[in-house]
């Protein structure tokens, strides 16, 4: 931007510190103060997310699930003492309602960090509008892949969780390059960021297309697109089609193709594939059989992993008794690597510490995740792997060849590597703090 | 919606100041005419630049002058008929003060009725006129206090182009001025001429290439291409209205509109980027951008509809004055002052395309509409201006930002005329004044062991909008003709809002303090729809970010 550099962020971020209203600093105000957010007995997180609304099916379990996971770390003792509460407020997926819930949260309910927004163009449209960064507010572990969040030079005081589109994209491609080297292969995708990562990642990995179908996000619910979508597949003679789109987009085109009598091999993108979404459009959830998904987080229907099985004991306890599907998992995982964070913030968590606290001791914190967290000094990346499944004709995603085989990457240019990483085991008491 | 209600949505009433006071036009420049009323003293002249000029001093005059700029008025007539400003005459009136809507005049009554006297010109000229109307303040000051010796304090405000005229007097005469505020500020003549100019410029260029917008002939040959733009533009506007939902192109369009209608792209999308183009907030009197009809459209609406219907309803309102001050600027400077030959609009939406993205129907189609408005295709040609008339332009009287003076600011959130970015940029350059201010202190405390932080001297507040304020009828149809909303439309200020700030004004222009902390929290509370939110940083007008 011109006309701003760096002299005049400084001297921005000193008068608003201080205070651009004009007044006597209080003597008071030279004493330590807790922070926003943070009292001796609590601490206040904030989140926006679809909660009504055509977008909201399946991530509006999301906020339940990490209040869940919270409830059960209160009634163990808390953080340091300190029980969390968590604010949710409903963005109905509409940007400019983002920015007006998430000012609410900040100057009304005052909370310390925003944990687990969702959506690329509304979390963009915050850090434009609200600007967080400037204020030095957290936020933490935002729910999406989008790549840019990663990068803190861009997003200063903003921390993915997820592994980015970019890295699932290569990743994807080597398994079909792998998996189906003689198809034709088909790519349906978002047209937005969430596809311009997903085809800067294709490209890295040198995968190419014998068609790509663009769809504008919201289209998908437009009666007649979807059939447009298949045809143009079917027309190209696609075998195998990557739909790298959110699952409202995936029951959309499964059960349009089904009904036009097109069956490719389906390949599923990780935020595209929650058979209970599915199911909750009306779509049925047999579509998926013999689709291929990938994951960061094991089947949330696997019992015999440990992180599954006790997060399924607090599900039952705290959150109703919900059906514990991939959504309330990334719910659960989320707080659960929150609380690792706040933890690391010290006794006495400000802002900055736990920003310090997660550059500094992140790459340390564990969850559900079966690869490892990144997050470091320069890199505010979260997890950066996946595995691949085969879905039932219940829905449910079996990792192919019957274990979790993990790949990692990164955003640019590195390899595609079989992980060696090895997730730490669930803590008895279900805490990852002492 | 019909094609009227969008135009009864036009801020007429700030642009376009309303006269309160009569005068006569025989006046003296050094002799003011006083009806010496004990009441409220009237007196009235003209300055030796011809601007007429009122002062009116209560009987209890407490020793301060609040002095008034009002905002842009056109420099020509406009025949009746023309949408929004139909049956205009230039009028150089004098106005002591703001006007709350047509002729609300609250605020005034109130300053004279707690002791202040209140003052303002008409200028000598209209149109845009920040050194005549400078000059013409620093006269009416000296002009003051000749006919009442007994002031003590001298403070000013103004809006739009009066916030201007306030902020360059303060910075060019710090001397003359206790405190000022100027509100909902204009930017530079070349910002906002940029802003203003891009959205004109993408109307005739996508939607009728007939609209000449800009580079007018000279004379009368010129005004009546000036007028026949604003019936065309109007035109225009309403066809785009009539449009939104299906997507339906204007019969006018261009060949390139035409081809980009025929690949499917709505035209509700193509009006959208042109306003992010050029800045224009994507809130507006009657659409956050947040709500929508129960039913099937809840969640379509806000983010699929009613970011353009802001487009569509701020876009009238600036494309409106680009046709007007090209024509004023153009007629100051002897050739045309918009050239947009090296804007690069596809920088200019690297955020926007993203969190309006399903507004403009995906990455695809807005590459190509980027694709469409590049200058790489013959059938979007250019505009190309004067090199000598923009530097003309360049060298009209603005401002810096620099603040000698306790300052105060208040500006919508959504103004779309004088956007929030042109305060924003006025509290950037002080955040770094200051800086420098107190580094000087820090450095002098090894000298002088003594310690005193420079005082904060900037106050901004912003009119914001509420939390969702568009509302439907029974049959999901958004309605349009209620009031516009706080935050939006251009100085849509109401009456208490104006108070906080002569409240501030006054009272730091007398006693050097401004008032704050609790008692401040207490009058932004009770005006409602205001915030001195620090941290708040609207984006600067895209002018500066090219």
């Amino acid at each position: 931007m011109i006309g701003i550099n760096r002299r005049l962020l400084v001297a921005s971020a000193v008068l608003a510190t201080s205070g651009l209203v004009i007044s006597t600093v209080p003597a008071q105000a030279f004493s330590p103060r807790a922070e926003v957010g943070v009292t001796a007995t609590s601490i206040k997180l904030g989140v926006t997310i679809p909660m009504t609304g055509a977008a909201s099916p399946g991530y509006n379990k999301i906020p339940s699930a990490m209040k869940a996971y919270f409830d059960y770390v209160n009634a163990n003792g808390g953080v340091n003492g300190r029980k969390i509460t968590l604010v949710v407020k409903d963005d109905q997926y509409v940007p400019t309602l983002a920015v007006a819930k998430t000012n609410e949260l900040i100057l009304r309910d005052k909370v310390f960090a925003l944990l687990g927004p969702l959506g690329t163009a509304n979390i963009k449209a915050v850090a434009a509008s609200v600007n967080p960064a400037r204020r030095g507010i957290p936020v933490l572990f935002v729910n999406t892949g989008y790549s840019g969040f990663a990068i803190k030079k861009t997003y200063p005081t903003t921390f993915s969780l997820f592994p980015s589109y970019i890295m699932e994209a290569k990743v994807m491609a080597q398994y079909i390059k792998e998996t189906f080297p003689d198809k034709k292969i088909g790519l349906l995708y978002q047209d937005d960021d969430f596809g311009v990562d997903a085809l800067a990642g294709f490209k890295q990995a040198g995968l190419t297309f014998a068609v790509k179908v663009p769809y504008a996000s919201g289209s998908q619910g437009v009666s007649g697109v979807p059939a447009t979508w298949i045809q143009k597949l079917s027309t190209a003679g696609a075998e195998v089609v990557v739909l790298f789109g959110v699952t409202s987009a995936t029951a959309a085109a499964l059960g349009t193709a089904a009904v036009m009598k097109y069956g490719p091999k389906w390949i599923l993108g990780s935020v595209g594939g929650d058979a209970t979404t599915i199911k909750a459009l009306g779509v049925p959830v047999g579509v998926l059989y013999g689709a291929i998904g990938a994951s960061y987080l094991p089947a949330p229907t696997d019992t015999t992993d440990d992180y599954i099985k006790l997060f399924q004991e607090i599900n039952a306890k705290y959150n109703n008794n919900a059906v514990f599907d991939n959504n309330v998992l990334v719910g659960m995982n989320g707080a659960f690597v929150a609380v690792q964070a706040i933890a690391a913030a010290g006794a006495k968590p400000t802002r900055k510490a736990l920003i310090a606290a997660i550059e500094k001791k992140g790459s340390t914190f564990f969850g559900a995740g079966l690869a490892p967290l990144n997050y470091s000094a320069t890199n505010h990346g979260g997890y950066n792997g996946y595995w691949f499944g085969t879905y039932s004709p219940t829905g449910e995603m079996k990792p192919n060849g019957g274990a979790y085989t993990v790949y990692t990457t990164d955003s640019g240019t590195g390899a595609v590597v079989k992980s060696t990483y090895k997730r730490p085991a669930m803590p008895a008491n279900g805490l990852p703090i002492k | 919606m019909k094609k009227t209600r969008i135009i009864s949505t036009l801020s007429t009433a700030a642009l376009v100041s309303m006269m309160v006071i009569a005068i006569p036009t025989a006046a003296h420049a050094a002799d003011p005419a006083c009806d010496g009323k004990l009441t409220v003293n009237s007196c009235q002249g003209v300055t030796s630049d011809s601007a007429p000029y009122v002062m009116q001093v209560p009987g209890n005059f407490n020793g301060t002058l609040v002095l008034y700029s009002h905002g842009y008025r056109p420099n020509v007539n406009v025949p009746a008929g023309i949408p929004g400003y139909g049956g205009y005459t230039v009028s150089n009136t004098a106005q002591p003060g703001p006007i709350v809507g047509a002729s609300d005049t609250s605020v005034i009554s109130y300053l004279l009725s707690n002791g202040f006297a209140v003052a303002g010109s008409g200028f000598a000229r209209q149109g845009w006129n920040v050194d005549s109307g400078v000059a013409t303040n620093v006269e009416l000051i000296g002009l003051f206090k000749k006919q009442f010796p007994a002031t003590k304090h001298v403070v000013a405000w103004g809006n739009s182009l009066g916030g201007v005229i306030t902020q360059a007097l303060a910075e060019t005469h710090p001397d003359l001025v206790d405190a000022v505020a100027p509100m909902c500020v204009a930017d530079s003549i070349n910002a906002e001429l940029t802003a203003a100019g891009d959205f004109l410029w993408g109307v005739k260029t996508l939607f009728d290439p007939t609209i000449k917008g800009g580079n007018y002939s000279a004379g009368a040959a010129g005004y009546g291409e000036a007028m026949g733009d604003l019936v065309k533009f109007f035109t225009v506007i309403g066809k785009l209205q009539a449009g939104v939902s299906t997507g339906a192109w204007p019969d006018t369009s261009s060949a390139t509109g035409k081809a980009l209608a025929a690949a499917g792209v709505p035209s509700r999308s193509a009006l959208l980027l042109l306003g992010l183009m050029a800045g224009l907030p994507t809130q507006s009197a009657h659409f956050d951008s947040i709500s929508g009809p129960d039913g099937a459209l809840k969640v379509t609406f806000p983010l699929a509809i009613s970011p353009a219907l802001a487009i569509l309803e701020n876009g009238a309102n600036a494309g409106a004055l680009a046709i007007l001050v090209m024509h004023d600027l153009e007629n100051q400077t002897g050739g045309a002052v918009f050239d947009n030959t090296k804007t690069d609009y596809s920088a200019r939406v690297t955020d926007e395309r993203v969190i309006f993205n399903a507004a403009l129907s995906g990455n695809t189609v807005i590459d190509a509409l980027l694709g469409a408005l590049s200058p790489l295709n013959p059938g979007a040609p250019r505009a190309v201006g004067s090199s000598s008339a923009i530097a003309k332009m360049s060298s009209l009287l603005s401002y810096t930002g620099k603040i000698d003076v306790p300052t105060i600011l208040m500006v919508g959130t959504a103004d779309p005329i004088t956007p929030a970015g042109a305060t924003m940029r006025i509290a950037n350059a002080y955040a770094e004044q200051y800086a420098e201010e107190m580094a000087k202190v820090v450095a002098d405390y090894g000298k002088t062991h003594v310690f005193v932080p420079p005082m904060k001297k900037l106050l901004t507040i912003w009119s914001t909008t509420p939390a969702a304020y568009t509302t439907f009828t029974s049959a999901g149809a958004p309605i349009t003709t209620t009031a516009a909303a706080p935050g939006t439309n251009h100085c849509n200020f109401t009456a208490a809002q104006y108070l906080v700030v002569a409240k501030e004004l006054t009272t730091v222009g007398s006693t050097g303090s401004f008032i704050h902390g609790g008692t401040l929290a207490h009058l932004v509370r009770v005006a409602k729809n205001l915030s001195t939110d620090p941290f708040f940083s609207p984006a600067l007008m895209k002018f500066y970010t090219d």
